[in-house]
């Protein structure tokens, strides 16, 4: 058992870990600024190299966060759906489905760019059809779910490198979602983040509620009078949406879906209501502080946080598989 | 016994090719424990699974209190139904006072309650009556079976029902809780006014703690009634299919399972 007090620590280091960790992000790379300097030329008074700062790291780091915090959200939601603890929008090709979209929607129709994340949304949502559908088979088992969704990933991201490869990475918006690289991100691309994104979290509070009941066995929630299937859909909506859009703006990011939220049960337990709010703080903190690590570790040189989250999370995704059996929330 | 809580009508299910009920038809009374026993494969788990609308009959009606439970809405369903289903998991960290909250659902609108006073009295009160209130802060998967049994029924109660399922609610439990959850199903019927349909395996259980008996047989029903009036040598002899003495315990008719 987790007692409230821990549930409040981890709620409040967590947070301030995400303001220190955003302050050290802020002043990582060639310039750098004091707090004072950076207040003041915020909000005070023209200083070039907080204007530069602001113009290219911001847009950076709160696309991270903010990315972060969806992609956790949608593998807790996912997780309560598939009543699977190792379900990841990245692992089971969601993320690729969505960023294939997005690739073909920047190639083709760059004019409809504000629209990317709806596509990808789409795309998201195909991928998922396909693996909820082709591993169903009298029941979901979690193993099946993630070698269908392996498959589907690989197909996805396959088609994805492809039509990259075969265009000769001349599209430089594809190769950016292709490679998950978020150095040359602006604010643009952040506005379009944050409205998309908004949405699917605000909407995630609304489905908190289900994402318990759906912990009972399915007959036993019905017998509580809710609509197992409409909630499934309804669930399964808001945690694409939440990986689509972040896919269309970041590109796909594996693990992080799985890591935060398991972390996050072992910190502030099974309730949803806490879970979801929790995996946005550590969503957040885990992308950037990956981003982050990637910017300096091999400095000059940047190492992609995708790529960060990858070699962290592979092992962690070997030590999970082999710790669970068929449990959930155990 | 003045009224009918389940009406069933020229009830046919088949799961794909092999038909499972055939033409059943069936009352059940108000305010009584009813009992459905039967062979393994007689239909008996496919009919509870329709009266709880986790099936749909393939032809025949279910009427509850002379509604369609068809055209009932699975809320409202369970306002008026609650079921303790066989076979039950609990995320680790679930407290046995949460879970039994979950019983309130039915009554809740996007997840918040109308009115909070009642759910918690009703909570209170399912946890009195079934003995859980000192466990309550529980996590419910560290209890022993007899008591998770407890709280699931405790859950069920919270729904605040006129009728309650149970499927197998002894399974799986030592003689010793499995008598201490009989005995608080009656007194749920006894004191509560209740009426009660369950499953049970063990045929001296169900003879000794019900009023009525429904024995089932390949998908049709072939007995209602009294223990008393309906248990035989015969009829045990066609459910079972196998020859087993009855005798008098209290009055009530015993079948020596050896």
């Amino acid at each position: 058992m987790i007692t409230t007090r821990k549930k409040v620590i981890s709620f409040a280091v967590t947070a301030i870990g995400l303001v220190a960790l955003f302050l050290i992000a802020v002043n990582t790379g060639s310039l750098k600024v004091t707090l004072p300097e950076l207040l003041r030329g915020l909000f005070v008074e023209y200083n070039p190299d907080v204007a530069t700062i602001y113009d290219l790291r911001f847009p950076r780091i709160f696309i991270a966060m903010l990315g972060g915090a969806a992609m956790a959200v949608s593998g807790v939601l996912l997780q309560a759906v598939m009543k699977n603890p190792l379900a990841d929008p990245g692992i089971i090709g969601i993320s690729s489905g969505a960023s294939l979209a997005a690739v073909l929607i920047t190639a083709f129709f760059p004019t409809l760019y504000f629209f990317t994340p709806l596509f990808a949304f789409l795309g998201g949502m195909l991928a998922f059809f396909l693996v909820y559908s082709l591993s169903y088979k009298g029941g979901l088992s979690p193993l099946r779910i993630i070698l269908v969704g392996v498959a589907v990933n690989a197909m996805f991201t396959g088609l994805m490198s492809a039509f990259n490869s075969g265009t000769g990475s001349n599209f430089s918006g594809v190769a950016s979602i292709v490679n998950a690289n978020i150095t040359m991100k602006t604010w643009g691309d952040f506005e379009t983040l944050f409205i998309y994104s908004a949405i699917g979290l605000i909407l995630s509070f609304f489905v908190t509620n289900q994402c318990n009941l759906l912990q009972l066995e399915d007959k036993t929630a019905r017998s509580l009078g809710v609509n197992v299937t409409r909630s499934r859909i309804l669930i399964s909506v808001v945690a694409v949406l939440l990986a689509g859009i972040s896919t269309a703006i970041i590109g796909p990011i594996s693990f992080l879906g799985l890591i935060v939220p398991h972390i996050a049960r072992l910190l502030v337990g099974s309730n949803h209501k806490l879970l979801v709010p929790y995996s946005i703080l550590l969503g957040a903190f885990t992308f950037l502080l990956a981003d982050t690590v990637g910017r300096t570790i091999a400095y000059p040189y940047e190492i992609n946080a995708t790529v960060i989250m990858s070699v962290i999370g592979g092992p962690f995704f070997i030590l999970l598989l082999r710790r669970s059996r068929n449990s959930y929330g155990k | 016994m003045a009224n009918d809580v389940f009406k069933i009508n020229g009830l046919s299910f088949a799961y794909g090719k092999h038909q499972v009920l055939k033409g059943l038809n069936l009352t059940i009374h108000e305010g009584v424990i009813t009992t459905l026993i039967g062979a393994n494969g007689c239909g008996k788990s496919t009919l509870f699974n329709l009266m709880t609308k986790n099936l749909r009959p393939d032809q025949g009606d279910i009427f509850l209190y002379g509604q369609n439970v068809s055209d009932c809405r699975i809320r409202d369903f369970a306002k008026q139904v609650a079921i303790v289903h066989q076979y039950n998991t609990a995320p680790a960290d679930l407290t046995v006072e949460k879970l039994v909250s979950y019983g309130r659902t039915p009554y809740h609108t996007m997840g918040l309650s109308p009115d909070p006073e009642e759910d918690e009295k009703k909570v209170q009160w399912a946890l009195n009556i079934t003995n859980t209130v000192e466990i309550k802060d529980k996590p419910v998967t560290e209890l022993s079976g007899g008591q998770k049994q407890r709280v699931w029924i405790a859950m069920a109660l919270a729904q605040d029902t006129k009728v309650l399922f149970l499927d197998e609610p002894t399974t799986y439990l030592d003689v010793r809780y499995q008598l201490d959850i009989l005995r608080l199903i009656k007194k749920l019927n006894r004191e509560f006014g209740i009426t009660v349909i369950m499953v049970l395996h063990d045929i001296n259980q169900s003879l000794y703690y019900s009023d009525e008996i429904v024995a089932m047989k390949d998908g049709t029903m072939i007995a209602h009634g009294l223990p008393e009036e309906i248990i035989t040598t015969e009829l045990v002899k066609q459910v079972y299919d196998v020859d087993l003495q009855i005798q008098q315990v209290d009055g009530k008719p015993f079948v020596i399972p050896i």
